[in-house]
């Protein structure tokens, strides 16, 4: 691990009114790293996501991108200008999917790419379509969003972020609102998406997506960083109570 | 026990007079139809306005006219305009505005729900993408906010139509207007309103059907 990350949480605290739900959380992730977030609901995982997505301003601290401040708590001009320039180079993926239901899959795919890129139709069309290739859902090109499964509507929001090709990729538990069978096709997606070396920052119940294709898994509880570790020392070898009591939940 | 003579003749006799009134009707709840889903984008705008004295004018506004009988708006309309800016006001322009004022406080509800429908993580989808606000509004917010303001906005249309039986009373030559007139004359009030009862039954029935139908199938998307 060398160089500059991608994108890097500095020192954040996000408070709600007077709850607090994130304590100094400093976070880097590097270019092609797969880093998991897990904890407890409640820890502050979402929270500190939305911080990355610029959904959410902390309320002390930073967010970088490639070592360039994009977000605080009281931006100034330069700052604000600076994410305006990279928001979609930091795509997200949503656990309830939030496709726009008014528009058909390919228009879903292309709508940002026209907009914000200003890419020509032909171009954005002749993308989208190979980006569905590559989530298996090439004959769903002209469905609405209410004609798909659960599982199906994930991989097209998943084609969306990438759509904008994003130097990061966040999944805020992507997989908690599908039913056990169709969580699947979307883990294989993601797996394939860290295997091609996509920069992904997930938060996640999928323990063994965690365990075997995250390249470094951090333990969150109570809006802090508790412990983290690579790939399967962080199952093995858990330092922390906290963290060995919460592994135990899932050896059942 | 209930020995009445009916004379539909009375009411076929004058069935061109009545017709012209219906056309009026019409006429009217279209126009204010129009008028009422612009003012109650005024007041929906004033409503969500970042400015406070704004705000509080949309408020005011429709705190106002729902909070006060739409016979008195009318009435209003028509006798104290006139006084006040010293000026002359056609019945029919009478009717059209306060009807327009009226249900324009109810269509600013309508809008505003219709925007508050659409689920806060579509417009985070278009942010994180890098839609700017306003290429999210009008994308992603409104053309989802429209499908779900038909229906209401046809239903407004339907109590327009009965509203606009209250243009009798100032004078406004509509259906309800000409009855009274023609009943005035033939004396006939049984024929002339029975038959002005069932003409907006038969139209305002049907549409009110084929609005909750168009309405069961949205929701079913």
């Amino acid at each position: 691990m060398s160089g500059t990350p991608i994108i890097l949480a500095d020192a954040v605290t996000k408070r709600f009114g007077t709850h607090q739900v994130l304590t100094l959380v400093s976070l880097p992730v590097m270019e092609r790293d797969v880093v998991c977030v897990v904890g407890p609901s409640g820890s502050g995982k979402t929270t500190l996501l939305r911080c990355f997505a610029l959904l959410e301003l902390p309320s002390e601290g930073r967010i970088l991108m490639e070592g360039t401040p994009i977000s605080t708590a009281e931006p100034d001009r330069q700052i604000k200008s600076a994410a305006r320039a990279v928001r979609s180079e930091i795509g997200m993926v949503f656990q309830h999917f939030n496709l726009w239901p008014h528009m058909s899959v390919l228009e879903n795919l292309i709508e940002a790419p026209l907009r914000v890129k200003k890419m020509r139709r032909d171009q954005a069309v002749a993308m989208a379509e190979a980006l569905l290739a590559k989530v298996d859902l090439s004959d769903k090109r002209d469905a609405y969003p209410v004609r798909l499964s659960g599982g199906q509507q994930q991989r097209v929001a998943i084609a969306r972020a990438l759509a904008m090709s994003p130097k990061v990729l966040l999944f805020d538990e992507a997989t908690s609102a599908l039913d056990p069978e169709l969580r699947r096709e979307v883990l294989i997606v993601m797996r394939q998406l860290a295997q091609e070396g996509m920069t992904m920052l997930v938060v996640t119940h999928e323990m063994g997506f965690a365990r075997h294709v995250g390249t470094r898994t951090v333990f969150m509880d109570r809006g802090e960083i508790v412990e983290e570790a690579p790939g399967a020392a962080f199952f093995d070898a858990p330092k922390t109570e906290r963290l060995k009591r919460f592994l135990q939940q899932f050896e059942e | 026990m209930f020995k009445y003579q009916f004379r539909w003749d009375t009411v076929w006799g004058s069935f061109d007079f009545l017709m012209g009134g219906l056309q009026m009707t019409l006429v009217v709840s279209a126009a204010t139809l129009v008028l009422a889903m612009i003012g109650g984008l005024i007041i929906a705008l004033l409503d969500m306005s970042r400015f406070r004295v704004l705000r509080w004018i949309g408020i005011s506004i429709g705190e106002v006219v729902r909070n006060t009988p739409i016979l008195v708006q009318l009435l209003w309309v028509y006798y104290v305009l006139p006084i006040v800016f010293s000026i002359r006001i056609e019945a029919l322009v009478a009717l059209i505005i306060g009807l327009a004022l009226y249900q324009a406080a109810f269509i600013s509800e309508v809008y505003r729900s219709g925007i508050q429908s659409v689920p806060k993580g579509h417009v985070e989808a278009a942010q994180v993408l890098g839609l700017s606000p306003l290429q999210s509004f009008r994308r992603i917010v409104l053309p989802q906010a429209i499908r779900m303001t038909l229906p209401p906005l046809a239903s407004n249309f339907v109590q327009l139509i009965k509203f606009s039986s209250l243009g009798a009373v100032i004078s406004v030559s509509e259906i309800t207007r000409r009855g009274m007139e023609l009943s005035a004359s033939n004396f006939r009030p049984l024929e002339t309103f029975t038959f002005i009862a069932v003409v907006y039954f038969l139209i305002c029935w049907p549409l009110a059907m084929a609005i909750r139908l168009w309405e069961r199938r949205l929701q079913a998307r």
